[in-house]
């Protein structure tokens, strides 16, 4: 295992230059590119455009520009944002990336829940009304554009129901006499969620570790997961920031169904067609044959089997996961990587564009990695 | 001694597009308790649909049209889902054609073995199960310090094994062993059928065996009944099917194997194909690749009647010739 | 060779477009059988005729636009003095107007032929480099291969919508130019992978044995023998390839970042930079961005819908008994 796991990193790490490679060549080494930007200004004197070009080693041959920005991109140093100046890159990203982080991760674990059980019902209860009607919402929600369903969500429950915040990171009015900013509050959200989720994963390990007793399993896990969450949740109401975290999670919740739903979709009917594929194996019938009750054949056997595939076809959509992120930061004003590419796009703040679309590469290729290891452990044919 | 399984005119066919193949069209017999039987015909004659049929393990668009399965005095067909989920496995278990892909290939197997009988006695603790499967292994002939392994890391006759030995985890009254050799070399292929009628023997189980192979399943079989097109042609002990063919089928069936034993001669094939169950032809179902089959053959479908005793046949014209005679003919 | 030449009077490319006809009539009669595929096709044909012949004919009658008229249903100049706009619905504009008085559905319309255009001219420039260098790496094999599949993996984890969104801001980026880069940079993802796996399975086929022994120089192998034989499942990720391109379209124009006059995304982001859809607007002037989100969607969708119906024409085993 830890022998695949580090074959992984290294690819993962070649994988990364390779990346940096093609954003510094399609970025900086094209006519009209980062050089030609930075010089583009015709107020500048020939003078000032040399300096400008020395200051950010644009003078220097291609190749060791190209080494340098390697260097730099490996020593997190992405040089300074314009439109924040004198703001390091790196603060920037630093402050934006966990945000992004929350958003996909809460919406990817989620989704899979939803996704991975549902097409598992539709596939076993195939040829009735509910698969029919499931299915077609489902391709609806995998083929709808981006942006229109955002405004449908900002609408219905923003708008019409009036039941969550529109388009905030958090209420303003609230904030404005703290001492404190919402990055703390928000690193501590970060922090709480880090440490149940971790909780939970031990239950699980546990239980599937300690016992062979479905009941007393259960038990083992559902202890320790609610008990976590029930002390977090005391913990949080007692303390002073209670209400400003209550309403940082209260502004996240229609991103989190906006990108939810956009990786739903694909998952349910990936997982449905795996379970259809799955269904026809020899040891589903050798399962049924075993006189296991049909629940415990639809979940033990099948749907843990067809999972794999879906796994795969996950680690090839996250580029698409990720984009649907990036147009939902956007669209809910939600203050991630996503957002601050898009505005230093347009305020034409190329450092920080740049440093954004690296960032991006590098959190795709840690999703990348940790759906890798996930995966070594769910497929024993895997790990040696 | 009253019978372990008794099938009467069991009849089952699958909706397709074009209508309804019959793929088991009034099969009966019987089956002792200790006993085992061969069920013999050639690809698509409806023995796996047989088998499935007794397991209630049928494809979405097959039905059981009429017929009784009992067994030890219950008819199956009636029972509920809950019901014939106790008969699987601690009644009746099952080895099935395709043993390469019959495990699960995320869990261990040992594992896969222990469900089976934790699910059916749920008294016995993890650690008593996992010392039937170890006694287990050591009957089929397996490590067992194996039995924590996955499928993946089994070659194809330890699957095999490993298989029988989940078919034996509960005491079955009843084993049904669909084409068990089929995908194994030969000696393998020997070697497990022979320890499986060594283990059925020392149980005294009943079983059915499944095959193509009229040969390999005489060697392990006491009764034979012989398919063709989803209605049995011929039933007898072994020795009588083997020695006093009646049956034109199951000459026919009999010439196209070689003996190891017997003399050399030709191997003759049976002319044409089995007809399109689909649209199965009006009088006996044989008649149109039959040597001896006359007008009363293509008009009316024979009885199956007893013509000797415990010799079951189903056919206008039985031949009477003995095996030598036929070794002159041919 | 010349006795076939005299048995068989018809000449060659008769033979083959005969071929190729039954061939064609054998796949349409599955792909009829998929519901999804029908629906798709119907889509898209819907908006072909409208964009193509609809358009041009009320542009040159109803929707002529004279000097003195206070309306003009140009989709980028046009304007309505008569209303305030935004305008609702009417009888005049069938789907109202936008912020500054032009005919959503004139600019709908004249929208559709350029988004067919982008998506078939981008998932024509991804299915020629994707067969090419899917077919050549599984034919040639070695380093060739090797390499291509590891760009195919990169391209794959590509954040590709991030990375076009900021070369957009780098330069002006137009219709042909995007669809070059989104054709260009999709042509060596995962498609490569898809088509590589499918030649080589044709690669072992007994026919590209007896064509190797028979003389044939590989170059004319790949292409007259592996290439017609992946050909369907070329077309299958064609199909994917447009609803992607497409959709990029429309993310981009949305967000402002492309240099067009008129595109569905931009429409959208007309009304939402004018601020038009902030909140409890966005239910008030649906009409803004109802029409163009659901053509989007539409046609996104009606192109995914053909690829899961060709799904089953080229995937034998999806197809029901």
């Amino acid at each position: 295992m830890g022998k695949y796991i580090g074959k992984r990193l290294f690819q993962i790490v070649i994988l990364l230059v390779i990346y940096i490679a093609v954003v510094f060549f399609i970025l900086h080494a094209m006519p009209g590119g980062m050089k030609a930007l930075f010089i583009s200004n015709p107020r500048l004197t020939p003078e000032a455009q040399q300096a400008i070009l020395k200051a950010f080693g644009l003078d220097k041959p291609p190749l060791t520009q190209f080494l340098i920005y390697m260097r730099n991109s490996f020593t997190l140093n992405f040089g300074v944002s314009f439109s924040h100046y004198p703001t390091p890159v790196w603060e920037i990203i630093k402050e934006r990336l966990p945000r992004t982080a929350l958003l996909f991760i809460t919406a990817t674990i989620i989704s899979f829940l939803i996704g991975f059980h549902s097409g598992k019902v539709l596939a076993w209860k195939r040829g009735k009304a509910v698969e029919y009607v499931s299915t077609i919402g489902g391709v609806v929600a995998y083929t709808i554009f981006t942006p229109v369903l955002a405004f449908l969500l900002i609408w219905f429950f923003g708008a019409y129901l009036r039941l969550f915040p529109l388009n905030q990171f958090l209420n303003p009015d609230l904030w404005a006499n703290t001492s404190f900013s919402s990055q703390v509050i928000f690193l501590r959200l970060l922090l709480t969620a880090s440490i149940i989720g971790a909780v939970i994963l031990v239950a699980l390990i546990l239980s599937y570790r300690l016992s062979h007793n479905i009941r007393s399993r259960r038990l083992i896990f559902y202890i320790p997961t609610i008990s976590s969450v029930v002390i977090a949740v005391f913990i949080w109401w007692k303390s002073p920031y209670g209400i400003y975290g209550a309403d940082i999670l209260w502004h996240m919740v229609l991103p989190v169904v906006e990108v939810t739903i956009i990786s739903y979709a694909g998952i349910m009917l990936v997982m449905r067609d795996s379970m259809l594929e799955t269904v026809k194996e020899d040891f589903i019938t050798t399962a049924r044959a075993k006189g296991l009750p049909d629940r415990v054949v639809r979940d033990k056997h099948a749907a843990r089997t067809a999972l794999l595939p879906v796994i795969t076809n996950f680690i090839i959509s996250l580029g698409f996961t990720l984009s649907g992120g990036i147009i939902t930061e956007t669209l809910f004003s939600w203050p991630g990587m996503g957002l601050a590419m898009y505005e230093a796009v347009i305020s034409h703040d190329y450092p920080l564009a740049a440093g954004c679309l690296i960032f991006t590469g590098i959190f795709v290729l840690f999703a990348h990695l940790v759906v890798d290891i996930v995966y070594a452990f769910l497929d024993p044919r895997i790990r040696y | 001694m009253s019978a372990l399984l008794s099938i009467e005119g069991l009849k089952m066919y699958y909706d397709t597009q074009k209508g309804s193949v019959k793929a088991v069209d009034g099969v009966s017999f019987q089956l002792k308790k200790g006993e085992s039987l061969g069920l013999v015909g050639e690809s698509g004659c409806g023995k796996t649909s047989v088998a499935m049929s007794i397991m209630r393990l049928l494809a979405e668009n097959a039905r059981i049209i009429s017929g009784h399965i009992y067994f030890d005095g219950k008819d199956l067909l009636t029972l509920s889902e809950k019901e014939m989920n106790k008969v699987r496995w601690k009644g009746i278990s099952m080895i099935f054609q395709a043993a390469m892909n019959s495990l699960n290939p995320v869990y261990r197997v040992g594992d896969q073995i222990i469900e089976a009988i934790i699910t059916h006695e749920p008294e016995v603790t993890f650690e008593q199960a996992r010392e039937r499967v170890k006694a287990l292994y050591e009957l089929v002939g397996l490590d067992p310090g194996r039995m924590d392994h996955y499928p993946h890391e089994y070659s194809g006759g330890m699957k095999q094994r490993a298989i029988i030995a989940m078919s034996l985890a509960c005491n079955p009254q009843l084993i049904i062993a669909d084409e068990p050799t089929t995908a194994l070399d030969v000696i393998v292929q020997d070697m497990i059928l022979r320890e499986m009628a060594r283990i059925q023997k020392k149980l005294n189980m009943s079983m059915i065996y499944i095959s193509h192979d009229i040969a390999v399943i005489a060697e392990v079989a006491e009764k034979i009944a012989i398919m063709y097109a989803g209605k049995i042609v011929e039933f007898s002990d072994s020795k009588t099917i083997f020695k006093q063919p009646r049956h034109p089928y199951t000459i026919g069936l009999m010439s196209s194997f070689p003996s190891i034993r017997g003399s050399k001669k030709p191997l003759v094939t049976i002319p044409g194909e089995p007809p399109n169950l689909l649209n199965p032809p009006k009088g006996c179902r044989f008649a149109p690749r039959c040597p001896f089959a006359t007008n009363v053959c293509l008009e009316k479908e024979p009885p199956y009647k007893e013509i000797d005793k415990e010799h079951f046949i189903a056919c206008w014209h039985p031949q009477g010739v003995k095996r030598g005679a036929e070794d002159k003919d041919a | 060779m010349s006795e076939l030449q005299t048995v068989v009077k018809e000449p060659l490319w008769k033979i083959r477009i005969k071929l190729a006809w039954r061939g064609f009539l054998k796949n349409w009669n599955i792909f009829r059988q998929s519901k999804i595929g029908m629906l798709g096709l119907w889509i898209v044909i819907v908006f072909a005729i409208l964009g193509f012949v609809v358009y041009p004919i009320l542009a040159a009658t109803v929707w002529r636009s004279s000097l003195a008229a206070t309306v003009s249903y140009d989709p980028i100049t046009g304007y309505d003095f008569q209303k305030i706009n935004p305008s609702h619905p009417s009888l005049q504009h069938p789907l109202g107007t936008d912020p500054i008085g032009r005919d959503i559905l004139s600019q709908l319309l004249y929208s559709t032929p350029r988004e067919f255009m982008l998506g078939i001219f981008a998932a024509l420039i991804t299915v020629f480099i994707g067969t090419t260098v899917g077919t050549v790496a599984a034919y040639y094999g070695g380093i060739l291969d090797t390499f291509f599949m590891r760009l195919a993996d990169l391209i794959l984890l590509f954040p590709m919508i991030a990375f076009l969104i900021v070369l957009s801001g780098m330069m002006k980026i137009n219709m042909i130019m995007l669809a070059l880069i989104i054709g260009i940079l999709s042509g060596f993802g995962g498609i490569t992978i898809v088509l590589r796996s499918q030649a080589l399975t044709v690669k072992v086929k007994p026919f590209i044995e007896s064509a190797k022994v028979s003389g044939a120089r590989s170059f004319y192998i790949v292409f007259h023998h592996i290439v017609p034989n992946v050909m369907p499942l070329s077309f299958l990720y064609m199909m994917f390839s447009v609803t992607g391109a497409i959709f990029s379209e429309a993310v981009l124009s949305f967000l402002g970042l492309l240099n067009v006059k008129m595109s569905w995304g931009l429409m959208i982001h007309t009304s939402e930079s004018g601020g038009y859809l902030l909140g409890a607007y966005i239910g008030r002037y649906w009409w803004l961005w109802v029409p163009a989100g659901l053509a989007i969607t539409l046609l996104c969708g009606a192109f995914y819908f053909i690829g899961r119906g060709l799904d089953e024409v080229v995937n034998p085993r999806l197809r029901r008994r």
